[in-house]
């Protein structure tokens, strides 16, 4: 049914799509599957981020290469970001209306994170990309998924990344926005409506509390289980609706990593890779028939 | 060039009917309307699955009990569950430190539910029910979806209807159970696992705050947000994956409903009753036994 | 359920009239696969007259949309009605299909 290198068919979507999804440090994996694509000569066509996945696929679009991006990943992500509390919203748990809690709560102060992403990206925007880059965040408000395919890439993917309770809802175009996680984990579909033929994906399970002995960790541990059991459903549905093939790359961590575990990237990269190239010889067989 | 319908195995049988009855908490009520459509129309239900509130109605139609008596303790129940708060929860959710937690906390007066359910089900298991009843709820150390489907149906019904933050998890056979609807919001899939070709599946968004002012409504929001995306997300899965048809009853509703518009039941039930009207016709064109059910056409179609 | 067919340009616009559901997906199948293997796979499914859909009919629907891309093109909806539109919207097809709000926009969308 697909013809061989001679087939003058039209082509109206991109050949491959890489959809880089939710998992905070474990994202970095993407590098290794990007090193394997690159040595392969296998070109990516479209990129799709969501929520930690929106950093490599901005890094990626922007035509860094893995060693550079690796490095940007460690100045940028690290456990000072976390460091210095939001005050106010702090407070205003404890005294709402005097402390006026309302929908842009969030924990921590985000001044560093903002500073930092500025600096890796500065005024980027989407159409200076050199691969066509979409990052999704969610709607507060509706609780629809929001795609972004222009304006500065700093917006969208601070707006990706504010996951509820750390980072406070970021505003964009009068919208109210946040993690893209919260609506899909994984945005296949973005890349199936595009006509995207090979879909490459990358996302991870958010992790499960061991003790639930704080109203914190239950929120958290209801947030994880939510935005899993939305992860296997999308996949599983967008499977379904796909017309040709999606190859999740699922790397394997033998220590469990964290959220600012940025020392364990290299190990990380490592295993993206490896992960990345066992599927390699159906990925080229699935080229030489596209 | 149009095929007439043919004969087929499957609409040599009556096809098997399932009603799903998905979380939507208050909204669950307009389940009332829909079984009071199904009574009406003396259309027989095969197999019942609820989730969350849900539950409670899908184990009436599994129990046979009778319409309006059910719309009373329907109505009684909402409006006791919010008429008090657990102070000491409440506290303990704002003061963690001060008020040192024991585990997930539950706003809602745990005594009035444990009154209302006792006094719905009593002893009742599912064994009494008439036809298959399963009830759904989630695991809150795995996230897993866990079916029950034995037992009494009270622990079921509680287990599955721990609504986050507002009610306490239960345990069940050593697994800590709460919220159907974090896992699986409209269980579509229990039907068609057990085999059924038409499934009426009625459920609901969560309402979404028009304004968060505290900590619990923020958590109550966020949770929403991904619980109605999982929604869409398995009902999407569910209708590309089956192999006939599932018939959705979405009740529309022209005013917002909040967890305490308890005096808004008979509205929600109208609502209710006007969706399963409005897909009676099609309905009917389903169940009637000349009719070949779904599918695409087959090879031999005449190529 | 009925199906008149124009053609403009690269574009094929599908026009239904009626319900989209189990019992009429056997027509609807074999009225697109004519198009599809007739090489015109950039099609425009014309939603303005559909009343109903059900998951059987947007599964035949979703059959078609694999095949004309499999071929390198595209099937987009246009001017889909509000009840429709929930079905489709709480069927994940609003996700993975472009849609439109009347067929000129639709066909426009085509690259030329």
């Amino acid at each position: 049914m697909s013809g061989g290198a001679g087939d003058s068919r039209q082509r109206s979507g991109p050949r491959v799509a890489v959809v880089l999804g939710s998992g905070s440090v474990k994202c970095a994996a993407a590098l290794g599957l990007l090193k394997v694509l690159q040595r392969e000569g296998i070109g990516i066509d479209m990129i799709v981020g969501c929520s930690g996945g929106s950093l490599y696929a901005a890094l990626i679009a922007l035509g860094h290469d893995a060693g550079t991006a690796e490095a940007m990943t460690r100045r940028l992500w690290t456990k000072e970001l976390t460091k210095r509390r939001n005050n106010r919203s702090i407070l205003s748990v404890f005294l709402p209306r005097v402390f006026g809690f309302d929908e842009s709560f969030g924990m921590v102060n985000d001044a560093l994170i903002l500073d930092r992403l500025k600096e890796a990206f500065g005024a980027s925007t989407f159409e200076e990309a050199r691969i066509p880059l979409y990052l999704t965040a969610t709607d507060f408000h509706t609780g629809d998924q929001v795609v972004f395919g222009s304006g500065r890439i700093v917006d969208a993917i601070r707006a990706s990344i504010a996951i509820p309770y750390i980072f406070r809802p970021w505003p964009i175009d009068g919208r109210l926005l946040v993690d893209g996680f919260m609506s899909d984990p994984m945005p296949v579909g973005v890349a199936i409506r595009q006509g995207a033929n090979i879909i490459v994906t990358m996302g991870f399970e958010s992790p499960y509390q061991h003790k639930i002995n704080s109203p914190l960790r239950f929120a958290f541990q209801l947030s994880s289980i939510t935005s899993n059991n939305l992860l296997k459903s999308n996949f599983a549905f967008h499977n379904l609706a796909h017309h040709a093939e999606i190859l999740p790359i699922i790397p394997e961590f033998k220590d469990s990593i964290h959220l600012f575990d940025t020392d364990k990237i290299p190990y990380v990269i490592e295993e993206g890779e490896r992960a990345a190239e066992r599927q390699v010889p159906y990925l080229r067989r699935l080229l030489s028939g596209v | 060039m149009l095929e007439a319908p043919r004969e087929t195995s499957v609409s040599s049988r009556a096809p098997k009917l399932g009603v799903v009855i998905g979380s939507g908490s208050i909204k669950c009520a307009s389940a009332i309307g829909l079984l009071r459509v199904l009574e009406r129309e003396r259309i027989p239900v095969d197999l019942l699955v609820g989730c969350s509130a849900g539950g409670i109605y899908a184990s009436a139609l599994a129990l046979g009990w009778d319409l309006d008596a059910l719309e009373r303790k329907s109505c009684e129940t909402w409006e006791g569950l919010f008429a008090r708060l657990d102070y000491r929860s409440v506290l303990q959710g704002l003061l963690p430190g001060l008020f040192r937690s024991r585990g997930p906390v539950g706003l809602l007066d745990e005594r009035r539910l444990k009154a209302a359910l006792e006094s719905l089900y009593g002893e009742t298991a599912f064994a009494d029910a008439r036809v298959p009843l399963y009830i759904v709820a989630t695991d809150l150390n795995t996230g897993d979806s866990v079916i029950l489907s034995e037992g009494r149906l009270q622990d079921a019904v509680r287990a599955s209807i721990a609504i986050p933050v507002l009610l306490r998890p239960v345990a069940i056979n050593g697994r800590l159970l709460f919220d159907g609807g974090a896992s699986d919001p409209l269980p579509v899939s229990v039907a068609i696992r057990e085999g059924c070709d038409i499934i009426l599946a009625m459920g609901f968004e969560n309402p979404l705050h028009e304004r968060v002012g505290s900590l619990m409504s923020l958590v109550s929001q966020t949770t929403c947000i991904t619980i109605n995306n999982l929604l869409k997300s398995t009902y999407s899965f569910y209708s590309a994956a089956h192999h006939a048809e599932i018939v959705p009853i979405i009740p529309t509703f022209d005013r917002h409903i909040g967890l305490r518009d308890s005096s808004l039941h008979p509205y929600i039930i109208e609502r209710g009753e006007e969706a399963a009207a409005k897909q009676l016709p099609f309905l009917r064109r389903l169940l009637d036994p000349g009719v070949r059910l779904a599918g695409p056409p087959d090879p031999s179609d005449g190529n | 359920m009925e199906i008149t067919t124009e053609q403009r340009g690269t574009v094929t616009v599908l026009s239904i009239v009626g319900s989209v559901d189990g019992m009429t997906a056997s027509a609807m199948v074999v009225s697109f696969r004519e198009q599809v293997s007739g090489g015109n796979v950039l099609l425009v499914v014309d939603f303005t007259g559909v009343d109903y859909t059900s998951s059987a009919g947007l599964r035949a629907l979703l059959e078609t949309v694999k095949e004309t891309r499999q071929r390198g093109g595209d099937l987009r909806l246009a001017a889909v009605q509000p009840d429709v539109l929930r079905v489709l919207e709480l069927s994940g097809f609003t996700h993975i299909l472009k849609l439109f709000p009347d067929t000129e926009s639709a066909v426009a969308s085509f690259p030329a």
